[in-house]
């Protein structure tokens, strides 16, 4: 099994690079570096990473092609791997709706997202082969119109850390020959030694967050679409997120996280691996400190 | 007056970097990168890679448009490449873009004056940290919350060309990046001038650069080089800036006509001498030199020595910046 950590953007650009030379020397196989519209662009904090890592993959993404064109996402792409070498892979997926419609891009009403997603991926991977360059392109996923379109791709990476719904998941995607694809999850994490109630807190919120951003499909697979509406009409009132997440179902952690103590982490993966899953990114907020990072990879060194 | 070097983003990063070397080398003041959008290279992951190699050398991205990015996508691109470089290293080149590619990809520049404007007032709020709420022609952010406040300042010049944006320059930038035929950038420096006076700003930090095709000729038959440089420019100048310069828009429109049937060599073919010299600077070193004089006294602050340099590129960017050296 392959293990990644996921790197919050939100922090400088120093400290993510301190923390992803960090995952490297711990031994983990990837950092991934999400693009968020609000936060820091993901490209240019992944040049930064390759400039002090030598062998750790970096990940790009999730990227989506509403906010880039297919030409800029291979572009960026095509300018790391000439720079740093051929260590670059690509998530592509929509992208967090919310955080989208603020900077006027609207879901709802773009229409035919799937095609649309299955149309970059085919454009980007045109541009990457004419200059040469092999990149693995993922899709980041969650409800079942994305997990339709998943075998396009050279791997799905799925949103959620509940091994029930990754089963669902997994099921959904069908079986594919395990050299043509790979099935993984990125999922916001806590795994820790000692439990530090910040770091939860953390946890829950972004939970919450993920929660309004999901597909009303998952949402209503998790019996949690009322309250989630609810949360969503409060989120849009201008209620603070972290207001939110207290008061929303703390299954939320449950579905949407890893949160685990390393005496569970073993079991844990072993019921992924089962599943067909060979690839965990362990996302926000593992990344709290370079502590939470040491953690992390004791638990899975012990794992091993 | 200091000299710069200028690079397309279409470049090879390879190349790129080997010129960045030299320039760090040679003191010079800065690489501003091209946004060329119809190749397949990022131009803020290339001013990362120079930003993050080089130590003293300066970036700037000159230009791109927030008619082909998302304007959330050009702040925090400016924010990150600030924070890699420090204070200063980093300056945002904006403009419109250039006309064939905007036609390529379908967008109408309409009003590009409120579109620079809106854009450089949603930039200076971004990089601030600011909660941006703006919902008007190009733009459309609702509560967007910048969590990237860059720690300095991050200076935004235009490559703008025609009047009105000229004036727009000297209204709000912090400095700007003329390109065009030499009579044309003398009259856009006055406009400029006149449009910081009019404004009630100090012209005491604005910068004014200039980026005007360079060719170090060794021999007679790198002319060849020159002219077709020359015919490439002239076929992508708009008419109010050859007006500016006095050049028939007729004898213009012609080059551009037999550039689209036949190609660079048969638009080459009708480049006389009095339009290489008005559109290009070229000749040995020192004749190099003496021009860039010529516009330090025009009250031009910075001159950017770029594409095509020579027939051996990387030797003539060494030669010029050494004789630079010598000069300065």
């Amino acid at each position: 099994m392959k293990y990644g950590l996921g790197v919050n953007v939100n922090e400088t650009i120093h400290d993510t690079v301190e923390k992803s030379a960090l995952a490297e020397r711990l031994g983990y196989d990837y950092v991934w570096v999400s693009d968020v519209p609000e936060q820091r662009y993901a490209p240019v904090v992944a040049s930064a990473i390759a400039s002090r890592t030598k062998r750790i993959k970096i990940g790009l993404g999730l990227l989506s092609p509403f906010v880039h064109s297919p030409m800029q996402i291979a572009s960026s792409v095509i300018t790391l791997v000439e720079t740093y070498g051929n260590r670059f892979e690509l998530c592509l997926g929509p992208g967090d709706r919310n955080q989208l419609r603020r900077i006027g891009i609207d879901l709802s009403q773009l229409g035919g997202i799937s095609e649309r997603l299955l149309a970059a991926r085919r454009d980007i991977e045109n541009v990457l082969q004419k200059q040469e360059v092999k990149c693995a392109i993922w899709l980041g996923a969650q409800g079942p119109k994305m997990l339709g379109i998943a075998r396009s791709f050279d791997g799905v990476l799925l949103n959620y850390g509940s091994p029930d719904l990754l089963e669902w998941a997994v099921d959904q995607i069908g079986h594919v020959k395990a050299q043509d694809f790979e099935f993984g999850v990125y999922a916001l994490s806590y795994v820790y030694a000692k439990h530090n109630p910040n770091v939860y807190n953390l946890l829950k919120a972004s939970c919450a967050a993920v929660a309004l951003g999901a597909s009303r499909s998952i949402l209503k697979k998790l019996s949690i679409y009322k309250e989630v509406a609810k949360a969503r009409r409060e989120s849009e009132a201008g209620v603070s997120l972290e207001s939110i997440s207290a008061s929303v179902n703390t299954r939320l952690v449950e579905f949407f996280s890893i949160h685990k103590h390393p005496s569970e982490l073993n079991a844990y993966l072993a019921k992924l691996s089962k599943i067909g899953i060979e690839n965990v990114v362990f996302g926000y907020p593992q990344d709290y400190s370079k502590m939470t990072v040491r953690e992390l990879s004791r638990a899975l060194r012990s794992e091993s | 007056m200091q000299l710069a070097i200028g690079v397309t983003s279409g470049m090879k990063l390879e190349h790129i970097l080997k010129l960045s070397a030299v320039a760090e080398k040679q003191g010079l003041s800065r690489m501003w990168i091209g946004d060329d959008i119809s190749a397949p290279h990022d131009v803020f992951v290339s001013a990362s890679a120079i930003l993050l190699k080089f130590k003293k050398l300066h970036v700037g991205i000159g230009v791109t448009s927030p008619l082909v990015r998302n304007i959330s996508t050009i702040a925090r691109a400016a924010a990150s490449l600030s924070e890699i470089g420090g204070h200063k290293r980093f300056t945002l080149g904006l403009g419109v873009g250039g006309l064939q590619d905007l036609r390529r990809l379908g967008i109408n520049a309409t009003n590009p004056r409120d579109m620079l404007r809106n854009a450089t007032a949603l930039l200076n709020a971004a990089l601030k940290g600011e909660t941006v709420m703006f919902i008007k022609g190009n733009f459309n952010l609702t509560r967007y919350r910048a969590r990237y406040a860059s720690e300095h300042e991050v200076p935004i010049f235009f490559g703008v060309r025609g009047p009105k944006l000229l004036s727009l320059a000297g209204e709000i930038s912090d400095g700007v990046i003329l390109s065009g035929p030499k009579t044309y950038v003398r009259k856009a420096v006055s406009l400029v001038h006149e449009a910081i006076r009019t404004s009630g700003r100090s012209a005491k930090n604005f910068r004014f650069v200039v980026w005007v095709p360079t060719v170090l000729v060794k021999r007679s038959g790198d002319l060849k080089l020159v002219k077709s440089t020359v015919a490439f420019v002239l076929a992508d100048t708009p008419r109010e800036v050859l007006e500016l310069a006095g050049l028939r828009y007729d004898d213009i429109n012609e080059i551009r006509e037999v550039y689209q049937k036949r190609g660079i060599d048969g638009a080459s073919r009708l480049i006389t001498g009095s339009l290489l010299d008005e559109v290009a600077i070229y000749g040995d070193s020192p004749k190099i030199l003496d021009e860039f004089e010529m516009l330090r006294e025009s009250g031009i602050h910075e001159v950017v020595f770029g594409p095509p340099y020579g027939i051996r590129p990387e030797a003539a960017v060494n030669e010029l910046a050494e004789s630079w050296r010598r000069y300065s």
